[in-house]
Order: C-alpha cells, then structure tokens, then sequence
C-alpha cells in the first residue's frame, strides 16, 4: 500500500512540477483529439446527416449506409490498413507520414467519422420530421431544412463530437502502429503509459494516467452535458 | 382554370399506407374566399392538405396553383428559438428579403394576439400560445393559397372564442385563397363562406353553409352534420332531423309519439333520444325534465328529406 501511495505522490509532483515533457505529451494528446474530432465532424456530420434523412424515406437507408461507413472496425485493423498504405512506395507513401502525428491524425479521422456519421444519421432520423415538413410546407429549400434539422439536434451534434475527441483521447492502438510511439514525436498520454510501464517506471505511467483520467472526465462530463441536452430536445 | 381559381385539384387520388384515401377528387379554391373542410376523423382531410401543398406524392390526378401555397400542418412545430425568429425564419424560407422580416412578423404576431410573446423561446410556450404562433407564422407570409390544418386546436375556449370572431379579418384576404381544415362543425359556420364536407374521398357537398344545412345532398352528409333522427316515411322517403328541428309536446298533441331510451347530459339541458315507430330521433330537453321511458308527444320542424335506397 505504501508502494501505491509513494508512486501516486511522485505522478502528482511530476504533474505539479509542470515537467516539460509531461506537458509536451498532454499537448500533442490534446491536439491530436481536437483535429481529429474536427475533421472527423466535417466529414462525418454531412455523411451522416444525409444517411439519417434516407431513414426516413421507404428502405432503411440508415443502417444500410452505417454498414458501409465501417463502423466499428478495429483500431488495430485500421493501423495496419493504413500502416500499409503509408509505407514508402504504397499508394500514400508519398505524404512520409508513417510515425508521425499527421499519420496519428489520419487514423484517428478514419476512426472517428464513421462513429459522428452514425450518432448524426442516428440524431437527424429521430429529429423532428414533423417540422421539417412543416419548415417545407412554408417554402424552406432543401438546404434550409438540412440546416434547421441540424440547428435542432445540435446538442447531438456536440455529442457526437465529443464521443470523437475521446476516442482520440484514448487511442492506443492506432497510435502505435502508425506513429511508432516514439518518446517526445508521436506519442500521446494513453501510448505513454505503454512506454513507461515498459521501461518500468510506474510514477511516470501513473502520471501519464492521472492527466488522462482528467481528460477523459472532463470530456465526460460535457458529453454527459451534451446527451442530456440531446435528451431533453427530443 | 377558373380566371379566380387560385388552386385547383382534378381527378386527385392519394393513397397511404396501401389504403386509397382520396379517390378522384375534385376541388377549386377562388380569390378571395375563405372555404372549410370539415370530415369525420380519417377522411383524409390532412392528406387533401398535404397533396395540395405538394407535400406528398399523388397516385393520380392534377395539382395545379396559381402563384404560392404555404400550409399551417396540423401541430404547431416550432424551431428552438424565440418566437420571433420563428416567424422570420419562415419569412427566409419564404424569401422575403432580411429588412422586411421583423416589421411582418411583428404585424402577424399582434394580428393573432401573441405580440406579447415573440421574445420568448418557443419551448416555453403552452399548446395554445404554440397555435397562435404557428398560426401567425403562416399568416406572415401573405401567401397567394393558404392551407390551415386545425388551426383552433389546443386553444382554450376563450382564447378560440376570440380567434373565431377575428378569424374571418385575419385568414380572409381579397387576393388569396384559404382552405381551413377543422373539426368541430361549430367553428366552421363561424368563418366560412363556403362549406366542403369531405367522405368516402370525394368532396360529398359544396356550397354556402346556410345553404348546405337546409338541403344537405345526401343521407352521409346529413348524417354528418348532426342531423341525428332518421325517420322512414310514407311513400319510401328517409327524414333526417337536427335535434333543434324537433319538439316535446304531450303524448298525442304532436306528429307522433315515442318513449325517451336515453338522456345525454348537457350543460344546461339533455339530448333526449326517442324511439318511434317510424325510426329513431333526438331531441333537446329541459332538465329536470322528462326521465327515460316516458312516453312523448314530438313536434317535427323541418328536416331534410331523402329518398330511400333500394
């Protein structure tokens, strides 16, 4: 018991030391979730949005299109995937992002689209439908209808977001195979852990850990925010 | 097309849900008038709303309108925002230009007496201040067709009572063409001009109301409009009758006599149903008045008459 209480008091003075490379790492997890969440949500809501309004036409056009955006494929599947693709001489292979963070990032976009695209199309098909047909019964375009839907489920939205940002967040697998986890380039709080537990040093692990429990909370917290404001619209 | 006609539907089929709801249905509304729907429930007269905004897909027939046609549906759904924003957000749609949107939606909300409420969120509004907005929404936009699907609904009486006496200034205008869905047949002797009653999908009578209450032109449609008695007379004719069209009297003083089977509390009086010889009718009685089984004079006072289906 005293070994735990000693590693957690050595994690908590590293944190509050403010040592650079542990700041270096909460910096480059909190960009990696934030661009990736980002793009994620430029692709996936339009993707989504479209999908969820098929919903509400004749065939199941959403659960049809959610099989097809490949959600829920494997980190680790699409690490190699991708692995493979970015290799010198492989289709990418000209961007040389294999183990580095633009290589992180686009594995975390192609993780995360697929999961905002299905919490959109899931929010837009339970929308409000009858006043979109209201809004068309007044003249509103077709552009106008799709940005009022979107206006009405915009805490979904947020929610779907957020539900990516964590993802990135928590992201090892990917991380890994891409990135290398190579100590102060691409690695990020949750690969840490992997990197400090391997070099036996569990303050350190513990630190990584601590920081990313208190992301992982906050995003929590405001996702939580974000449904029940979702919940309560519908 | 009629030179006033500003929306006509010709040979107008419709079917949902693998039911045929309106079959050939034929139907012009002219400048200026304000016509009203009335139907039992599952007639379809929101489908007739709908296919006429162009909402849905017809199975036959034609749509045709002479300049725009905006529909208040039934339900008032409004965005998550203020009031106001509501209303301009449908003058957008409509395409009226940004300067012009707070002055008409400002004018539209004090017409249907909910000025009052355009800085509130739409969410706080109670079902009856919901309708009002929804209804002034529509109303803003100063559409050549108006289409209004129930519009008095979930308005409590005093509030509707006011809406019904205003209704003819703030839906009726010289340049368009109003069609109001309503149910309850009393709202509608309060603001149209001309009367549709809509059964089996068709239009099954047209006309002014006054007109259509003294000669309605079928059994159904009598039926429909309260005309509750059916007696069968002499020589094969069917009398329908309105419980108002009949008299107590004593037993022997009227046309004929029957024994009250039931007694429907109202207000300030009872629907009395009789059991004649001739048939079955009601009629409207004092309370405390004669009590079931009583044996009554009835005094016939008009009615609609019918020849009898082989």
């Amino acid at each position: 018991m005293s070994f735990v209480l000693h590693m957690l008091g050595e994690a908590l003075d590293r944190i509050a030391s403010g040592d650079a490379e542990l700041l270096a790492t909460l910096g480059r997890t909190l960009w990696l979730a934030a661009a990736s969440a980002f793009v994620a949500a430029l692709v996936g809501i339009p993707l989504g949005a479209r999908a969820g309004l098929r919903a509400h036409g004749p065939v199941g056009g959403f659960r049809a299109v959610a099989a097809n955006i490949g959600l829920g494929l494997p980190p680790v599947v699409l690490g190699i995937i991708l692995g493979l693709l970015l290799l010198p001489g492989a289709p990418l292979g000209g961007l040389r992002w294999l183990t580095t963070m633009n290589g992180i990032w686009l594995a975390q976009v192609l993780l995360a689209a697929p999961l905002v695209a299905a919490l959109t199309a899931a929010a837009v098909a339970q929308g409000p439908a009858n006043l979109v047909l209201q809004a068309r019964a007044l003249g509103a375009s077709p552009r106008d209808r799709l940005l009022l839907l979107l206006g009405e489920i915009r805490p979904a939205l947020l929610a779907a977001v957020l539900a990516a940002a964590l993802l990135g967040i928590g992201e090892v697998g990917a991380v890994i195979i891409i990135g290398g986890n190579v100590a102060g380039h691409t690695n990020t709080l949750a690969s840490t852990v992997v990197l400090d537990l391997a070099a036996s040093d569990t303050a350190g692990a513990t630190a990584h850990a601590l920081l990313l429990l208190g992301l992982v909370g906050i995003l929590t917290w405001m996702h939580g925010r974000a449904r029940r404001a979702a919940g309560a619209a519908a | 097309m009629d030179a006033a006609a500003l929306l006509t539907l010709t040979g107008l089929r419709v079917d949902r849900g693998g039911e045929t709801v309106l079959d050939g249905l034929d139907l012009e509304l002219r400048r200026g008038e304000v016509a009203v729907l009335l139907g039992p429930s599952g007639a379809g007269k929101s489908t007739l709303v709908l296919a006429a905004a162009g909402l849905i897909e017809v199975a036959g027939g034609a749509v045709e309108a002479r300049g725009r046609v905006a529909a208040a549906l039934q339900g008032a759904a409004l965005a998550r925002r203020s009031v106001r924003a509501n209303v301009e957000a449908a003058l957008g749609w409509w395409g009226v230009p940004r300067p012009e949107r707070p002055g008409r939606a400002t004018r539209a909300l004090e017409r249907c007496r909910a000025a009052h409420l355009a800085d509130r969120a739409a969410g706080t509004l109670s079902g009856g201040e919901a309708t009002r907005v929804h209804l002034a929404r529509a109303v803003a936009l100063d559409p050549d067709v108006l289409l209004l699907d129930e519009p008095f609904t979930a308005l409590d009486p005093a509030v509707r009572g006011e809406l019904l006496a205003e209704a003819g200034d703030l839906i009726r205008d010289a340049r368009r063409a109003t069609l109001v869905v309503l149910h309850d047949r009393t709202e509608a002797w309060a603001i149209a001009d001309r009367l549709l009653v809509l059964l089996g999908g068709r239009i099954a009578a047209d006309g002014a109301p006054a007109a259509i209450l003294g000669a309605p032109p079928s059994e159904e449609v009598a039926a429909f409009l309260g005309f509750t008695g059916r007696l069968e007379l002499a020589g094969g004719e069917i009398l329908r009758l309105r419980p108002g069209q009949v008299t107590t009297v004593a037993p022997g003083e009227g046309d004929l006599d029957g024994t009250i089977e039931a007694l429907i509390p109202e207000p300030d009086s009872a629907i009395a149903r009789v059991a004649t010889e001739r048939g079955r009718l009601e009629v409207r009685v004092a309370v405390p008045g004669p009590s079931t089984g009583e044996l009554v004079g009835l005094r016939l006072l008009g009615g609609a008459r019918f020849e009898a289906r082989a």
